[in-house]
């Protein structure tokens, strides 16, 4: 119905010239005030037409357009009142009561456009229902002449007479439109109470006139009840105030739309502070301010984990529809980038978030990125842990079933052999006694070996004696001489001990094997952080510490947050630093 | 003589019995752990116990805590603790405890039939025993100013015998030396090492490990 809304816009161009032709036509016959009434009436008819269709275009889906033209169409109606006929006059009074009717409609329902709640169907049907049976009634009952318009012609259906409930039914009348104001304003201010922040930025310049309004015609009804009537000074005054604040009320809607308008505007300051490249942080802030929401909340995309996280990469649980949160996803060529998760309410204005996205989406995208080297780097930095846990768990292992096993096994052998020997009669075979003596030699040397081995896959009296007992005897062991300057006395967490002791032993190794030193230094302090570990020698230096012996240790290191630092100018000897922070 | 063996290994600790037996040695209880060794300690004190350092329930420190214990609470029972492993460390925490009658040794040396009941003996006696690989590893140990380089052949066998726990007489018997050359071998080696004479066998053992392990 491409021509609805033009036709509209014509048919309310065209009722407003009928009207302003009958006042022109009226001329000296009615009342000055009555004339100026009905030009304000004219403005009110256009101005709600004109920014009712304008709203509909801009939101077809929300009824408040056809709305607002529905009421600047009802509108042109009491301008019927200059057709000096009873025919005419009597069409007024029986539609007398529309414009309000639909005028209190559209309040009750904006800015949704529709009824939400009970109360706002309750309203609009009881609105409805008693406005127009009450003017028929008054029609009916009420010979308007004698009461507030000596002048004007007769109503076709009007008795003549003064029927003896006139008065009362009309003071009904006004009272229940006291009443129903009073509902309104209760409806108007509630919604305004529980409106979020964003919403209420758009809501209100048009509950201020709303409300300013509402008085006003309660004030005007409530007179007209108790005065009956009231003084027509009076009287007309409250008119012209009533229509004057009517006709500010799209003024007030377009003030509204100018303020989200103004807000996409302000994006630009958004676009300036994301110069910056700000923390996750103050981007949040940025959002919040620039969409007028404090709640605003950013959840970044990992495709990785096919989860939404924050920026301390923890998982973000996305709200349900239609649970007062809603969410926008940012896209970046159709893949997901981040969401948006942010009051209700702001689906209103999706230009202004669509506006705020698309300024901030390239820091987004960033932030986003970081947020999943993060995870990722958490994610290889446990890893590298467990499988550093894993290989000292295994050492341990192995080394427990090498004592309890082989090396038992073997012990209980040489025991076997030597009361087998014991027991050659001295001086009888001498032969038996040189191979027995022979195996037991050979079985000594297997023992040793076998305890060496051992011993290099994990030091027992590393967890038997702790740190500095474990260091004295790698030193004891060293085959060039090696002190313990410093070691801790007292137990620290086992896989400190046995990283500490891997990079005493592998410092050590190397300073024997391609160091050339003749001395080395081994300490191990407690700092703030936690434990340092130093070996230093007087070799050669120049240590390669990408070396795969370094490079290890660098790892093991760094399996528990810590630092390894090599030392090694040429000529100068190597100093080999490990900082292990006891907190992990 | 009565001693008691404990050691969660069945067979060895069967071996081990057999052997003492073989040495003339009454073997009065062996037992899986060290609760029971101290029970059977309490109520009917040997001449020695013969202890493995691992045993239930954690295999880490048992042996050598019950060891302690039992120096602590019967001075009267020699320790005789055996290890798989060369740890210095350990054994110069026991002789630092008491006064001698204690003694480390690793469980290989059992194989020697004399050697362990010599052992047992001589901490039963009151006596400290080393095992000589422990000795020779801290003998052996690379010093950057090496004093004991400086010692004779001779002396550094007498230094050796010493950080064993050997009495100057069994180090007489053992290199087939008169007591008065040992004395002055003994001299010598102290005076070189600039370390002061000891009024007893334990603490001259003491001050001989302590030298070699600086």
């Amino acid at each position: 119905m491409r021509w609805l809304r033009p036709a509209l816009a014509l048919a309310a161009l065209a009722a407003g010239l009928v009207n302003l032709t009958l006042i022109a036509r009226a001329g000296d016959a009615q009342p000055r005030s009555l004339l100026y009434l009905v030009i304000a009436i004219v403005g009110v008819s256009w101005s709600f037409v004109a920014v009712g269709l304008v709203a509909w275009s801009r939101r077809p889906d929300n009824h408040t357009g056809a709305l607002m033209v529905a009421v600047g169409l009802a509108y042109a109606l009491p301008g019927l009142r200059l057709v000096h006929s009873p025919a005419g006059y009597t069409l007024y009074l029986l539609t007398a009561t529309l414009p309000s009717a639909v005028l209190a409609h559209l309040i009750a329902v904006f800015p949704d456009g529709r009824a939400t709640s009970r109360l706002q169907r309750v309203f609009i049907v009881a609105n409805y229902a008693t406005t127009v049976p009450l003017a028929f009634a008054q029609l009916l009952l009420v010979d308007p002449r004698r009461l507030r318009c000596p002048e004007c012609p007769p109503d076709l259906l009007g008795t003549g007479g003064q029927h003896p409930f006139g008065e009362a039914v009309m003071a009904v009348s006004d009272l229940w439109d006291v009443v129903l104001a009073g509902l309104l304003l209760w409806i108007v201010v509630s919604r305004w109470r529980r409106a979020p922040a964003p919403r209420r930025r758009g809501l209100a310049p048009v509950v201020q006139v709303a409300v300013v309004l509402l008085v006003l015609f309660g004030v005007r009804q409530a007179l007209r009840a108790v005065l009956s009537p009231p003084p027509p000074w009076l009287d007309g005054a409250l008119d012209l105030a009533v229509l004057t604040t009517l006709m500010l009320w799209p003024l007030a809607f377009l003030a509204g739309l100018a303020r989200s308008r103004l807000d996409r505007l302000a994006v630009g300051d958004l676009a300036i502070e994301l110069e910056q490249a700000p923390s996750p942080d103050r981007l949040q802030q940025a959002l919040a301010r620039a969409l007028h929401d404090p709640t605003v909340q950013l959840a970044y995309w990992l495709p990785g984990q096919q989860a939404f996280v924050d920026e301390a990469a923890r998982p973000v649980e996305l709200p349900p529809a239609g649970g007062g949160r809603s969410v926008t996803i940012l896209r970046h060529d159709g893949d997901t980038v981040a969401a948006l998760v942010h009051d209700a309410a702001l689906d209103d204005e999706p230009e202004l978030v669509q506006a705020v996205a698309a300024t901030a989406r390239l820091t987004i995208e960033n932030q986003r990125l970081q947020a999943e080297v993060r995870a990722q780097l958490e994610e290889v930095r446990a890893s590298r842990a467990r499988i550093v846990e894993f290989g000292d768990a295994e050492r341990r292992r192995v080394e427990r079933n090498l004592h309890d096993g082989a090396q038992q096994r073997l012990v209980n052998l040489s025991l076997a052999l030597g009361i087998a020997r014991s027991q050659v009669p001295a001086g009888a075979d001498g032969e038996l006694a040189a191979a027995l003596d022979e195996a037991a030699e050979e079985l000594r040397l297997a023992i040793a070996e076998l305890r060496e081995l051992a011993r290099g896959i994990y030091p027992v009296i590393l967890s038997e004696a702790g740190l500095g007992p474990a260091l004295a005897s790698l030193a004891e062991r060293s085959p060039i001489p090696a002190t313990v300057a410093a070691a801790p006395a007292d137990r620290l967490p086992a896989k400190i001990e046995e990283t500490a002791y891997y990079v005493a032993s592998e410092a050590l190794a190397n300073a024997a094997k391609h160091a050339r030193a003749t001395a080395v230094t081994i300490s191990a302090r407690r700092c703030d952080r936690g434990l340092e570990v130093e070996v230093g020698d007087d070799g050669v230096g120049g240590a390669n510490p990408d070396g795969s012996g370094l490079r290890g240790l660098a790892d093991r290191v760094a399996a528990l947050d810590g630092h390894l630092r090599v030392d090694s100018p040429t000529g100068r000897g190597t100093r080999i630093t490990a900082e292990l922070p006891c907190g992990s | 003589m009565r001693v008691m063996i404990a050691d969660d290994a069945v067979l060895f600790r069967e071996g081990l019995a057999r052997v003492l037996l073989a040495g003339g040695i009454e073997v009065a209880a062996q037992v899986g752990d060290a609760e029971q060794l101290l029970a059977r300690v309490r109520a009917d004190p040997p001449a020695a116990v013969v202890v493995d350092i691992h045993m239930p329930p954690t295999h880490t420190r048992e042996g050598l805590e019950a060891a302690q214990r039992i120096r602590a609470d019967h001075p009267q029972v020699g320790v005789l603790v055996l290890s798989q492993y060369v740890e210095p460390h350990h054994a110069v925490q026991l002789l630092q405890d008491g006064a001698g009658g204690v003694g480390y040794l690793l469980k290989d040396r059992v194989a020697d039939v004399n050697e362990v009941v010599d052992a047992v003996r001589r901490v039963a006696a009151g006596g400290s025993v080393i095992d000589p690989e422990v000795v020779a590893q801290l003998v052996g140990r690379r010093r950057t100013r090496d004093p004991i380089q400086e010692l004779t052949e001779r002396e550094r066998q007498v230094l050796a015998l010493m950080a064993e726990g050997r009495s100057n007489q069994a180090i007489g018997e053992r290199l087939f030396l008169s007591p008065k050359t040992v004395e002055a071998h003994v001299h010598s080696i102290f005076t070189r090492l600039d370390l002061r004479a000891a009024p007893d066998d334990h603490r001259r053992i003491l001050a001989v490990l302590a030298f070699l392990r600086a």
